[in-house]
Formats: structure tokens, sequence, C-alpha cells
């Protein structure tokens, strides 16, 4: 846990894997949402519970209103995940202890066989990108066939959240490790990047200058969603370029 | 009532009938343990201790030990690179199912029994890059019959080690101790 008269220092600590998301070109077609749902065993909730506000996913395409009617103007799409953050809401708040800080991966987890389901970590993260399993929902056949035997399968009443694909991590750091090299960058990418028709979303090491995503974090007029929070995100957001 | 429920209890009989009571339920518990730590029934009786006495590499019928995180069970077709040249096959028993499996072309369907839970992520490959043979973890293969799991998987046996290899170099016991390597 980090206090606020810390959050200055920490500012220069930069976390280890970061994304760089571009909305002028995100056409906001939801390939990445059904992409992050394919690849993280990501149950369909149903019509009935969405309507209670249960819908789960992991990425998500926000949009505003802005102005008044009938000067309203639609904000540019905005794909809203975990930012990861360096200095994260969720984590002190937990009182089991099962979204915790990883310290090897700079990724901000959540050990769903340690969760309780409080929900105290989705109700204080400012950018409410957690969702939580309210049932066990069914997958009727074929669904079943395509889950995804790197990643867990969650129970009802477990919090869940975008991981950047932390499988996808390990798996290019074991191939790396057996063929004896470094991870490099663009070897590997996360489910919705890899989804993205525009190429809107880039994924890679924010700690190493050389990498696509420093690169473009690097360009100037980036901008980190509600920072003023001090939660220091991992995403940064391009708009109006 | 209850007052003579307990004053009868305090009769030999009564005690007798304590001390049955409890060796019945003891017996019970016992044999439920028991039950736990028998190999599961498998549909070929495949003793591991003859094939590994013959010299046959734990890699040459679980491969992917050293490839990838599974280390897989053979299928018929590996089996039958032998056995269809011995004359054995033909008249054994136990191999009655496995001549079946190889006729019809059905796979053969083992019970898992070496297995952690869904939710932890457990991989071979970097296990057998580092140096560690499987009996460290599977016990001794030349001596048992139908596999069974010597050990409980369980996230002690998993951190012992791990802290034990990592010794002093501190980033890899972080990486070898952090939730994320085996969660997610
Ligand atoms: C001739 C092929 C063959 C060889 C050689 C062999 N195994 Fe196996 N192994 C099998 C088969 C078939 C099974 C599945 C049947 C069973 O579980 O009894 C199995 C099952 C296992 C299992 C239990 C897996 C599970 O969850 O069902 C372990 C552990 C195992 N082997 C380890 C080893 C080790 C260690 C060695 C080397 C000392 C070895 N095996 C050598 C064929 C072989
Ligand atoms: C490298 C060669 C080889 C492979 C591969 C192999 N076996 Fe064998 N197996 C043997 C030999 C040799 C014997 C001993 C035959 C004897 O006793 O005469 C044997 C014995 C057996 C027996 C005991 C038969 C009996 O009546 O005692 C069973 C059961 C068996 N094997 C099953 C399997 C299965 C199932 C597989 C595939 C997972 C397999 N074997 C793979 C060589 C092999
Ligand atoms: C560090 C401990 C460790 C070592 C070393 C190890 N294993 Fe395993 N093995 C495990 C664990 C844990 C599981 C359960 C994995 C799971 O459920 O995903 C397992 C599962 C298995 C299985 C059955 C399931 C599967 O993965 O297909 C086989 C077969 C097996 N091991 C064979 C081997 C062989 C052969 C070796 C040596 C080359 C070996 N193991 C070395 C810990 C180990
Ligand atoms: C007998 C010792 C031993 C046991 C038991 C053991 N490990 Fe390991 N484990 C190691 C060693 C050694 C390494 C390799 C460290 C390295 O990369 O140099 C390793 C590495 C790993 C890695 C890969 C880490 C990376 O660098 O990406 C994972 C995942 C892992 N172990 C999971 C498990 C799990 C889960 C269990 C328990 C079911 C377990 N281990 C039990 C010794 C062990
Ligand atoms: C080396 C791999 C490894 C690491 C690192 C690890 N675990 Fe585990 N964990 C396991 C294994 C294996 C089990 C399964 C134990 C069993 O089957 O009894 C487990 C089980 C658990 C359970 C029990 C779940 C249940 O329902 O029984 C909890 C809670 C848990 N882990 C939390 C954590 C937390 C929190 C961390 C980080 C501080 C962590 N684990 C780090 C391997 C690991």
């Amino acid at each position: 846990m980090i206090r606020p008269e810390e959050i200055k220092m920490s500012a220069e600590h930069v976390g280890k894997w970061g994304m760089v998301i571009d909305q002028d070109i995100c056409t906001g077609c939801q390939a990445c949402v059904a992409a992050c749902a394919m690849e993280n065993n990501i149950s369909f909730v149903g019509e009935k519970d969405s309507g209670y506000g249960r819908s789960m996913h992991w990425i998500r395409i926000e949009r505003f209103w802005e102005g008044e009617y009938p000067e309203v103007k639609m904000t540019p799409n905005q794909p809203m995940l975990c930012q990861q953050c360096n200095s994260a809401t969720c984590e002190p708040v937990c009182p089991a202890f099962a979204t915790v800080h990883s310290q090897a991966e700079q990724l901000n987890l959540q050990i769903y066989n340690r969760c309780v389901g409080t929900r105290y970590c989705g109700n204080n993260c400012p950018y409410q990108v957690r969702s939580f399993n309210w049932r066990d929902y069914e997958r009727p056949e074929p669904l079943s066939n395509q889950l995804n035997p790197d990643v867990t399968v969650r129970r009802m009443g477990v919090m869940e959240k975008c991981t950047f694909c932390i499988q996808r991590i390990h798996k290019a750091q074991d191939k790396a490790k057996a063929e004896g090299r470094e991870v490099v960058d663009g070897e590997f990418t996360t489910a919705c990047a890899q989804a993205c028709p525009a190429s809107a979303i880039t994924f890679g090491r924010v700690d190493d200058p050389e990498s696509l995503v420093s690169q473009l974090a690097q360009r100037g007029h980036g901008l980190k969603h509600l920072e003023e929070l001090g939660t220091l995100p991992n995403v940064t957001y391009f708009k109006g370029g | 009532m209850i007052k003579r429920f307990f004053d009868w209890l305090k009769q030999p009989l009564g005690l007798i009938a304590v001390g049955i009571a409890v060796l019945t339920l003891f017996s019970i518990a016992a044999y439920g343990l028991y039950t736990t730590q028998q190999p599961p029934e498998q549909p070929i009786q495949f003793p591991h201790k003859t094939h590994v006495a013959f010299g046959i590499q734990c890699l040459y019928c679980h491969p992917g030990a050293a490839r990838g995180p599974a280390a897989g069970i053979p299928t018929q077709a590996k089996c039958w690179g032998c056995h269809n040249q011995i004359v054995k096959t033909q008249t054994s028993l136990l191999l009655a199912p496995l001549k079946e499996a190889v006729e019809s072309g059905t796979p053969i369907e083992w019970v898992p029994v070496a297995q952690v839970p869904d939710f932890v992520q457990f991989n071979h490959r970097a296990h057998i890059a580092a140096g560690q043979n499987c009996e460290n973890c599977h016990g001794d293969m030349t001596k048992v019959n139908i596999a069974e799991n010597p050990q409980v998987f369980n996230m002690g046996w998993c951190l012992d080690c791990h802290v034990k290899n990592a010794g002093e170099d501190h980033v890899k016991l972080v990486k070898l101790t952090d939730c994320g390597t085996c969660h997610y």
C-alpha cells in the first residue's frame, strides 16, 4: 500500500507491462470485448442479469454524451479495462489479501481461490473494471468446448478482472527461456490487442524505452485516466491527436 | 429422560456400547481415508514397474514433460509399437483392452491421478529444464504398479522447494513465490 505522500516519489517508478490505446482510430467494433471473453473464459451472464447491471466484461467500450441538447456530441470510443495501477486502490481494501500486487510482473493480481467475495475491491476501483460472479453461469455445449485451459474457470462469489493476459505473458517467457533468449517486443500481445482490426491497442514493456508502447507513450499528448487520484495507471490513452 | 440415559451410559453395558460406537466411527473414517489413498480403477492395469525396469525412459512415454506444461499420457499407437511384436500381447488378459482399443481405434480413457486443482497453473518444462528429476515429485516409479500419487501437491510443498531453489537469488525468489506465477 502506498500513502499519498509517497505517490510523488513512486511516480518515477514505472510498471513493467503497459498499454497504449488510440481512441481516434478505435471504431468501437467490440472485437476486443469478444476476444477477451474467449481468451479468458468470461461467463455470458444473459439478458436478465445484465439488466441488473451484473454483466461481466474485462474490457468494455465506453461512450459518453457531451454538451446540452440539442448540441450533444458523442465522445470518441473509449476502451476501458483494468489500468494495472502501480498504486492500486483495489489492493489495500481486500480483507483476504486476494488482490495483491505481483512483484515479479508488476500487475494487479486477483487470486480467485483466495477471494471470498466481499466486492470491496470492485467498489473501490475508480475505473469500475472489476466484475463479480453473481452466479455459476451455464456454458451449454459447444460453448464449453472453447474454454481456455490456461485460465482458471471462476466460480460463483468470486471477483475477477483483466490480467493483461498473464497466461500469454507466462507462455512467451517460458518459450523464450526454452530458447535461451529474452522475450522480444511484439513477440506476443494480449487478446484484445491481437483482435483489434484498427490496431488501436498496443501492448508491451513500459520499462523498456525501446519498445513500441514506450515509444508511443512518449509521443506527448497521451493521457492517463483519473491520474489525479494517484493510481499511477499503466494504460495511456490518445484522444484528438 | 436425558439424565436416565447418561446414568445408563455409566453402567458397564453402557460403556461397552460407547466403545463399540467409537470403534465403528473410527473404522469408517479409517476406511474412508484408505479409499482415498488407493489408485483409481484404470482401463488397463498398466504396470510402470515392468516398463521402467526395461529401461524405457519416462520421456519416451511422457514427452510433453520436457516441452511444455503437461507431460501427457501415451496413446495406444505408442504402446502398439512394442506390443504388436510381443507374443504375450495375444494371450495376456491384461492386454486385451489394449488390443481392443487398437482394433476399434477408440482412445483409452486413463483416470488422472497426479493433478493439481484447476486454479493452479503448473509447468513441467521449467522444472525439467532446471534439472528436477521426475522422482523428486512423482516418487520412485520403478516400484509402483499402477500409477498413484505419493504426495499431496499442496502449496507448501511447491513453495518449500521454490524457496530452497532460489537460494540467495532475490529476483528468482520473487518470481518463484509470486502468486501470479501459479494462480491465474
Ligand atoms: C511405456 C510407457 C510409459 C513409461 C516408460 C512411463 N510411463 Fe508413466 N504412464 C504411462 C501410462 C500409460 C500412464 C497412465 C496409466 C496410469 O495412470 O497408471 C502413466 C501414468 C503416469 C503418471 C500418473 C499420471 C496421471 O495423472 O494419471 C505419472 C506421474 C507417471 N506416469 C510418471 C512416470 C515416470 C516418472 C516415469 C519414468 C520413471 C514413467 N511414468 C514412465 C506410461 C508410461
Ligand atoms: C518399449 C516397448 C513397450 C512399450 C512402448 C509398451 N510396452 Fe507394455 N510391455 C512391454 C514388455 C516387453 C512387456 C513384458 C511382456 C512379458 O512379460 O513378456 C510389457 C508388459 C505389459 C503389460 C503386462 C502384461 C502382462 O500380462 O503381464 C501391460 C498391461 C502393458 N505392457 C501395457 C502397456 C501399455 C498400455 C502401453 C502403452 C502406454 C505399453 N505397455 C507400452 C513393452 C512395452
Ligand atoms: C516439480 C515437480 C515435478 C516434476 C519434477 C515432474 N512432475 Fe509430473 N507432475 C507434477 C505435478 C504438480 C503434476 C500435476 C499437473 C497438473 O495437474 O496440471 C504432474 C503431472 C504429471 C502427469 C500427468 C498429467 C500430465 O501432465 O499429463 C504425468 C504423466 C507426469 N507428471 C509425468 C512426469 C514425468 C515423466 C516427469 C519427469 C520427466 C515429471 N512428471 C516431472 C509435478 C512434477
Ligand atoms: C522439487 C522442487 C520443486 C517443486 C516441488 C516445485 N517446483 Fe516449481 N520450480 C522449481 C524450479 C527449480 C524451477 C525453475 C526455476 C528457474 O527457472 O530457474 C521452478 C519453476 C516453476 C515455474 C516457472 C516459473 C517461471 O520462471 O516462469 C512454475 C510456474 C512452477 N515452478 C510452479 C510450481 C508448482 C505449481 C508446484 C507445485 C505443484 C511446483 N512448482 C513445485 C522447483 C520445484
Ligand atoms: C509455486 C506455486 C504457488 C504459488 C507461488 C502460490 N500458490 Fe497458492 N496454491 C498452489 C497450489 C499447488 C495449491 C493447491 C493446494 C491443494 O491442492 O491443496 C494452492 C492453493 C492455494 C489456496 C487454497 C485454495 C483452496 O481452495 O484450497 C490459496 C488461498 C492460495 N493458494 C493462495 C495463494 C496466494 C495468496 C499466493 C501468493 C502469496 C499463492 N497462493 C502463491 C501453488 C502456489
